[in-house]
């Protein structure tokens, strides 16, 4: 029983967040929130795989995202939309909420093998290296993709709600809310089954020393790429449902900032820790959120006591000077974040009673 | 069983082993000792094809395990294949997986892990060890330095190695606990398991193994049965402290 409690937590808290949905209770921006704070989620854990159960130091997972978004915005078009790029859609609409698993999967399985490529030889080197290579394939990744005219180039590229639209034309729900929260919970299940494998005991290994593990029989360099693949994969899934929640990307948006917000989220919630990087991930979106009403509140507020020249206006851009200085506070009072490598059962034993992680 | 000829290896451009030959029969312990630099935990990672840069690479000369050449094998596969494993210099154990854990890993070098070979393998290593059983579901960094050595050593039996190498296993134990740990190796020995052992503490290995190699900035220089050297004067005067 024991074993299913968090699961069944999650179910219900997702049945009902779709019920509320579904019901018109939530407002459009609300659910836009939820299912950003769903994309972070995927997103963070992912990366956390990486960066805090392996110890490396990986810096470029928007790349895999961005490919992730394209490949996934690109199968759904092919799939539903009439395009110039793939001509007459493929399927009839109503096969959208069956295909979509299939548009998903696809995002991923690119982002793996986008994974992969840059795996194969970038892990020959570690630490500080390998954070110069993955930062130069996020780079790479954008300017291939804004130099490939056909798919929008640096004009973005869209047409996935057409896919969305017709899910919704088959039966009226709260799909990409679904998808969403199915996701999170995909992401999360796949991240707790494989550390508590052998596999993920290898990841472990791996992390705290390379010749030990070695001369245990593991194989590091299939651990060390396997365990890349699974999580630029899953950061493909966190790109694939961005590109159909908004309709529309744009390579730019998964530059170095959006990988440097994932750091964030690991390094918020503790490396190596799946509970505080959910929590961080949490906590981080609805943070941005409220900037947005916060900053313009300050503008006010220093421009109506005289703090501010008149000339100047405090803008959006400061949530990019407040985020990065809440790293900074973070590294100077708590380097270990929220939960470091423990997790909310580890901290709070007696929630062991009701939950377990494994 | 092992035999190592001509052996040259290099970090980089910098030779550390310049042709060195020795072997080792089954059921031997043999000792490599020599100074700080001399080679001997390079002839180790050589041995055990470990990846550059931390190790180094053979450049010339082979090495023969029960005659045929490992040099095309990766570490993983010596280590499972071969059944040839290294307990690191400084212990080296998983310090965010528990007791039980750090040894469980040992199921990516066994065909066993289905039916039970790993819950026996497990029992005789408590058996042999049973200040690891008490600690079983403790985190293993929260061991003590004897404990963890017992650990790193109950962790390479578990890959159920035939060839045993160790590198400095009496670094930073106390007295008591090092006579201790060379009395099981003793004991393992006397099972069948062939240990090579290097170690700073020259005496203490001496006693312990069958025979030992001197080496001195990347060539042997003596080789003969442990008692022997114990005896020769240059030895004594130059690594036995007189």
């Amino acid at each position: 029983m024991r074993r299913y409690t968090l699961n069944i937590l999650f179910c219900a808290a997702a049945v009902a967040l779709v019920w509320l949905a579904q019901a018109e209770m939530l407002d459009g921006y609300v659910l836009n929130i939820l299912m950003l704070i769903g994309i972070n989620c995927i997103f963070a854990v992912s990366l956390n795989l990486v960066n805090g159960y392996m110890g490396e130091f990986s810096c470029g997972h928007g790349g895999f995202m961005c490919v992730g978004a394209y490949a996934g915005a690109l199968i759904s078009v092919a799939f539903f939309a009439d395009s110039a790029l793939f001509g007459e859609a493929l399927f009839a609409p109503w096969l959208a909420p069956w295909l979509f698993p299939v548009i998903l999967l696809g995002g991923m399985a690119a982002a793996a093998l986008a994974g992969l490529i840059v795996a194969l030889p970038s892990f020959r080197t570690r630490d500080d290296y390998l954070a110069i290579i993955t930062i130069a394939a996020n780079y790479i990744i954008i300017s291939i993709i804004e130099n490939i005219d056909a798919i929008g180039g640096p004009r973005g590229f869209s047409g996935m709600k057409r896919t969305v639209n017709a899910m919704a034309d088959v039966i009226e729900l709260p799909w990409m809310l679904m998808w969403t929260l199915a996701g999170v919970f995909v992401c999360v299940l796949v991240i707790r089954r494989l550390m508590s494998s052998t596999y993920g005991k290898g990841v472990s290994a791996v992390c705290q020393n390379e010749v030990a593990a070695e001369m245990m029989g593991v194989n590091t360099n299939r651990v060390k790429i396997m365990a890349f693949m699974a999580s630029s994969g899953l950061a493909g899934l966190a790109g694939v449902l961005y590109a159909h929640i908004y309709g529309y990307v744009n390579a730019q948006s998964f530059g170095l900032l959006k990988s440097t917000e994932g750091l964030v989220m690991v390094y918020l919630g503790g490396m190596g820790s799946i509970s505080g990087v959910l929590m961080a991930a949490v906590a981080f979106t609805l943070l941005i959120e409220v900037l947005r009403f916060v900053i313009p509140w300050l503008n006010e507020t220093l421009h109506a006591v005289n703090l501010l020249p008149a000339g100047y206006q405090l803008d959006q851009i400061w949530t990019w000077v407040f985020i990065p200085l809440m790293l900074i506070l973070l590294m100077q009072f708590r380097p270990e974040g929220f939960l470091g490598n423990r997790e909310l059962s580890d901290v709070f034993p007696r929630l062991r009673r009701w939950i377990t992680l494994k | 069983m092992l035999r190592v000829t001509n052996l040259k290896a290099a970090y980089g451009k910098i030779e550390a082993l310049h042709g060195i030959s020795f072997h080792v029969e089954k059921g031997e312990i043999v000792t490599l000792i020599g100074a700080n630099g001399a080679g001997k935990s390079t002839t180790l990672k050589a041995l055990m094809r470990l990846p550059p840069p931390e190790s180094p690479v053979v450049t010339g000369g082979d090495i023969a395990f029960d005659g045929v050449s490992l040099l095309g094998m990766p570490a993983h596969c010596v280590v499972s294949d071969l059944r040839m494993t290294l307990a690191p210099e400084g212990r080296r154990i998983f310090g965010n997986l528990t007791v039980m854990e750090n040894l469980q890993l040992a199921s990516w070098s066994r065909q066993d892990g289905q039916d039970g070979g790993m819950e026996e393998a497990i029992r005789r290593i408590f058996d042999l060890f049973p200040r690891l059983a008490e600690r079983a579901r403790q985190r293993s960094d929260t061991l003590s330095g004897g404990e963890q050595q017992m650990l790193a050593i109950g962790r390479a039996l578990m890959t159920q190695c035939a060839v045993l190498l160790l590198d400095e296993p009496s670094m930073g134990l106390a007295p008591v606990v090092m006579y201790d740990m060379f009395r099981t190796l003793k004991r393992l020995n006397a099972e069948g398991l062939t240990i090579i052992v290097v170690e700073q503490n020259a005496r203490l290995a001496l006693t312990l193994a069958d025979r030992g190699y001197v080496l001195d900035t990347g060539e042997i220089v003596a080789e003969g049965p442990a008692q022997a050297l114990l005896n020769t004067p240059q030895i004594k005067a130059a690594y036995l402290g007189g």
